[in-house]
C-alpha cells in the first residue's frame, strides 16, 4: 500500500464484514453446485468453459474482496484457486482427478478459513492445500489437439436472425427496462450473440444484439414498446460463429439481497396486519344486528376479501424468505465425500426434491442437525465395500436425501441402505445407562427416543466423524424447538430413514384456541394429533396418574391446571388434544375448544414472564394476550411426573 | 460560477456488492459527490446514456463486458472520451497495469485498497477536471 497510515484500514472494513460473509456464501454456493458438475468432466477432455469462467469470477471476487476485509489466508487460497483454473481455462494442464480433489478441498479449506474468522477461531493452515493446487497448476499439459474446450457450439438450424437494437432512457430505467432484463427477454425468443454496445448519430448510447430465433416478426413487434426495434441481421458467416456463441447466463442484476432481518419487519407488520383484520371481523359479527342485512353482507365480503389478500401478501413476503433445500444438499456432497475418502466406503449421494423450498431462518438452524445425521449415517449406517459385498450388496452405499412439501410442512428424508440399528445393542446400553429396564417394547418411536437420550451414543468414543460433541438429543432437541417433529425407521440390515418434519415458517402458525378454567391458550395445530371428546366418567386414575383409554391402549392425561398451579375445576365433557405419537403420546385436557385461529407467534422476552410450558404469546384480536403453549415441554412435564 | 456548487456524479463500477459498498464508503468522505452503482460492463454503458457521469472506477474482471470493453468505449466515443477512468483492480495482473493506461485508463489502483488513498485521488481527479 503506497499510503503509510493503513493502520485504520482494518478498522474501517470492520464495518462490511457482514456484507462480506454474505457475499462469499453466495459465491460458495455456486461454486459448489459447479464442482458437482464438473466432477463429471474429470479426465473427459472436455470442460464447459461457460462453468470454468464463472467459477474463475467467483473465485476472483471472493479473493478481492477477502483482501479488503484483510483476510490474507482467504485471499491467498483463492488466489491459488483462480491460478489453477486460469490454466485450466486456458488449456495449459490437463483436469485430472488430483486437480479435482486439490479444487474440491481447496474450496473446503477456504470456506473453513472464512468460517473460522467469522466464528472469531484461528485460522487452519492453508499451506498444505495452497502447495496441492500450485502443483496442480504446474502439471504438463497435453497436445491441445488432443483436448478441446467445450464452448457448447450447437448446430442450428437455419432459424431467422434478428438484429435487436435497444437504446436505454431514463424513462425506460424508470420503468425497470434497462439492458439486462432486455437481454434476459432476448434470451428467451432464442438463440442471443453477445450485446455491442454502439454510439448512434446524436450521441445516443444504443445495445445491439444478434438473435437467432424462431419466434414470428408480431412477437418481436410486442417488444418495440420498450425501446427495441428490430431488422433482419446482416447474415456475415465469420460473425456467424461468434455470435453463436451463448453468452453465460449470470445472476440477474434483478435479484436483491435483503437483510433478514427487514424481512422479519415485514413480517412482524403484516402479523399485526393480522390481528387487526380478526378485530375486524369480530367488529364486523357485532354489526349484524343493528345493520341492514345488505349493507352488512357487502361489510363481511370486504372484510373476507381482506383476509384473502392479507394471506397472498403473507404468502409473497414468506416467498421471499425461501430457499431451495438443494443448497443444504450440495453441501452434504462433500462432506460425504471427505468422510467416504478417509473410510473404506463407497458412497452414492442421491437427491431428489432440491428445488423445494425452505425458510432461510430454518435453513440456518437445521443445517448442524442435517450434518450430524448424514455424518451418522455415513459412519454409522452405511457399511465399507468389502463387508457390503460380503452380504451381497452393491458395494456402493446409498445415501438418499429428499424433500418434499405437504401442506403447510416440509418433509425432509435421510435414508441410506446400510446395516440398520441394532436394537439389541440399543438395548443394552440404555440398559447399562439405566435409561431403560426390563422389557421395553422396542418400537422405532422408542428406539429413536432412547438414542436420543443425552449422553446416550453406541459408540464408546465419540468417533470423529459424528462425535464433534453433538449427540442425537441435540438434533431432536433443535428440530422440536422449529416447532419440527423427527422420526425413524429401521431395518437390520436394510437400512436406517430418519424423516424430519418442519413448518415451512415460523412466524405465523394455524393454532386451536382452547380453554381451561376461563383461560384461553392458543395450541400450535402442528402438533396435535387428533382431538377427543371424553366424558368424566370415562378417565380412570392409576398410580396418581389420570388415564383414558385411546386406540387400545391408554393415553396419560396431562391437566393444565397441575401443571401452572392453577385452581382445578373439572367439567362433566371435556376434550383431549393428544399430542406426541404412539407410546409417547400424552392427551392435554382442555375444558372447551374455541376455534382454530391463525396466530402471530412471539417469544416473551422478559425473564420473569418466561415460564416452562409456554413457548410464547400471541394476541387475537380483542387486545388479550393468549399464551402459546410449549407442547414439547408439557409433554416432557407429563413423562417425568409419572408414577 | 454555478460549477461551483455542482454535484459530481461518480460511476462505481464492480461486480461485487460488498466491492461497490466499500468504495462508496470511502468516496463518501469527498463533498459534493453522489454515487451510481453499475455490476456490470454493459450495465456501466447503459447508465451513462441516463445521467451525465463525472468520473468512473472501474474492476476489470467482471461477467457480461470486460472492463477493457468499456475502457475502449468510451475512449473511442465523443461525448463521453472525457470522463476519468480509475480503474480498480484485483492485485496479481500485473500486465493489465500497462495494458489499462495504454487503453486510456486515467488512473490504475489495486485491491485490496486503502480508502484515503482512493478518495485522494478522485477527488483530486474530479478537482482537475472542474478546475
Amino acid at each position: 500500500m503506497d499510503n503509510p497510515d493503513t493502520d485504520n484500514r482494518g478498522d474501517f472494513f470492520e464495518q462490511f464484514l457482514d456484507d462480506y460473509y454474505a457475499e462469499c456464501d453466495e459465491h460458495l454456493v455456486s461454486i459448489r453446485r459447479a464442482l458437482v458438475i464438473l466432477e463429471d468432466e474429470v479426465d473427459t477432455r472436455t470442460v464447459d468453459r461457460t462453468l470454468l469462467d464463472n467459477l474463475f469470477r467467483s473465485f476472483h471476487t471472493l479473493k478481492g474482496i477477502s483482501g479488503m476485509v484483510g483476510l490474507s489466508a482467504a485471499e491467498q487460497l483463492a488466489h491459488d484457486l483462480e491460478s489453477y483454473l486460469r490454466e485450466l481455462r486456458e488449456g495449459k494442464v490437463v483436469f485430472s482427478a488430483t486437480g479435482f480433489r486439490a479444487l474440491v478441498d481447496g474450496v473446503s479449506l477456504l470456506e473453513g478459513v472464512i468460517n473460522a474468522r467469522r466464528n472469531e477461531q484461528p485460522s487452519p493452515s492453508i499451506e498444505e492445500i495452497a502447495a496441492r493446487l500450485q502443483a496442480a497448476a504446474a502439471e504438463s499439459a497435453t497436445s491441445d489437439a488432443e483436448r478441446s474446450i467445450n464452448s457448447d457450439s450447437t448446430n442450428m438450424p437455419a432459424l431467422l436472425r434478428w438484429q435487436a437494437e435497444f437504446t436505454p432512457t431514463a424513462e425506460l430505467a424508470e420503468r425497470g427496462v434497462n439492458v439486462n432484463n432486455v437481454r434476459a427477454r432476448l434470451q428467451e425468443l432464442g438463440q442471443l450473440g453477445q450485446a455491442k454496445p454502439i454510439v448512434k448519430g446524436a450521441g445516443e448510447i444504443a445495445f445491439q444484439f444478434i438473435v437467432t430465433t424462431d419466434a414470428d416478426e408480431s412477437a418481436l413487434a410486442a417488444l418495440a414498446v420498450d425501446g427495441l426495434t428490430f431488422k433482419p441481421a446482416p447474415l456475415d458467416s465469420s460473425q456467424r460463429a461468434k455470435d453463436m456463441q451463448p453468452v453465460p447466463t449470470i445472476a440477474p442484476a434483478s435479484v436483491v439481497r435483503v437483510d433478514l432481518d427487514r424481512l422479519d419487519d415485514l413480517m412482524r407488520i403484516i402479523g399485526e396486519l393480522v390481528i387487526s383484520r380478526t378485530r375486524l371481523e369480530d367488529q364486523v359479527k357485532d354489526l349484524k344486528r343493528v345493520t341492514a342485512p345488505a349493507v352488512w353482507r357487502s361489510l363481511q365480503e370486504t372484510s373476507l376479501g381482506m383476509e384473502r389478500q392479507l394471506r397472498d401478501l403473507r404468502e409473497s413476503v414468506m416467498r421471499v424468505r425461501m430457499v431451495q433445500i438443494g443448497e443444504i444438499f450440495e453441501r452434504m456432497t462433500f462432506v460425504v465425500r471427505d468422510l467416504a475418502r478417509e473410510s473404506d466406503k463407497k458412497i452414492i449421494v442421491q437427491f431428489s426434491g432440491g428445488e423445494t423450498e425452505i425458510d432461510k431462518f430454518l435453513v440456518e438452524r437445521m443445517m448442524d442437525p442435517f450434518m450430524h445425521l448424514v455424518r451418522n449415517a455415513v459412519s454409522h449406517g452405511l457399511e465399507t465395500v468389502a463387508e457390503r459385498e460380503a452380504q451381497g450388496k452393491r458395494s456402493e452405499g446409498l445415501l438418499s436425501l429428499s424433500a418434499l412439501t405437504a401442506g403447510e410442512r416440509i418433509v425432509i428424508k435421510i435414508a441410506d441402505d446400510g446395516r440398520g440399528i441394532d436394537r439389541n445393542r440399543v438395548l443394552s446400553r440404555a440398559k447399562a445407562s439405566g435409561l431403560a429396564n426390563g422389557h421395553v417394547d422396542l418400537d422405532d418411536s422408542t428406539l429413536l427416543d432412547l438414542i436420543c437420550s443425552p449422553g446416550f451414543s453406541t459408540r464408546d468414543e465419540a468417533d470423529r466423524e459424528s462425535g464433534r460433541g453433538v449427540g442425537l438429543d441435540v438434533v431432536k432437541k433443535a428440530i422440536e424447538e422449529l416447532g419440527g417433529r423427527i422420526t425413524l425407521a429401521t431395518r437390520v440390515a436394510g437400512g436406517t430413514t430418519f424423516t424430519i418434519e418442519l413448518p415451512l415458517t415460523l412466524a405465523i402458525a394455524e393454532a386451536l384456541i382452547v380453554t381451561v378454567n376461563g383461560q384461553r391458550f392458543a395450541v400450535p395445530q402442528s402438533a396435535v394429533r387428533e382431538v377427543l371428546e371424553v366424558e368424566s366418567a370415562a378417565t380412570k386414575v392409576l398410580e396418581n396418574n389420570e388415564i383414558i383409554p385411546y386406540r387400545g391402549k391408554v393415553l396419560p392425561l396431562l391437566r393444565l391446571a397441575r401443571v401452572f398451579e392453577m385452581n382445578d375445576q373439572r367439567e362433566a365433557r371435556f376434550h383431549v388434544l393428544v399430542l406426541g405419537e404412539d407410546t409417547n403420546a400424552v392427551g392435554l385436557a382442555v375444558d372447551r375448544i374455541l376455534g382454530q385461529r391463525e396466530i402471530v407467534v412471539r417469544a416473551i422476552k422478559d425473564p420473569l414472564a418466561q415460564s416452562k410450558g409456554i413457548a410464547g404469546a400471541t394476541e387475537l384480536g380483542d387486545q388479550r394476550v393468549v399464551l402459546i403453549l410449549d407442547t414439547t415441554a408439557l409433554r416432557q412435564f407429563a413423562t417425568t411426573t409419572r408414577h | 460560477m454555478p460549477d461551483e456548487l455542482k454535484t459530481n456524479n461518480i460511476l462505481v463500477v464492480d461486480d461485487s456488492p460488498t466491492m461497490r459498498r466499500m468504495v462508496i464508503t470511502s468516496l463518501g468522505s469527498l463533498r459534493r459527490v453522489k454515487s451510481t452503482q453499475a455490476g456490470s460492463g454493459l450495465e456501466a454503458i447503459e447508465r451513462l446514456a441516463i445521467e451525465p457521469v463525472d468520473l468512473m472506477v472501474l474492476d476489470l474482471n467482471m461477467p457480461d463486458m470486460h472492463g477493457m470493453e468499456v475502457i475502449d468505449f468510451v475512449r473511442s466515443h465523443q461525448a463521453y472520451r472525457n470522463i476519468p477512468i480509475v480503474v480498480l483492480t484485483t492485485k496479481g495482473e500485473e500486465a493489465s497495469r500497462t495494458q489499462a493506461l495504454a487503453a486510456g485508463a486515467t488512473r490504475y489502483l489495486t485491491k485490496p485498497f486503502d480508502p484515503r488513498q482512493l478518495a485522494d485521488v478522485v477527488g483530486s481527479l474530479l478537482e482537475r477536471a472542474d478546475g
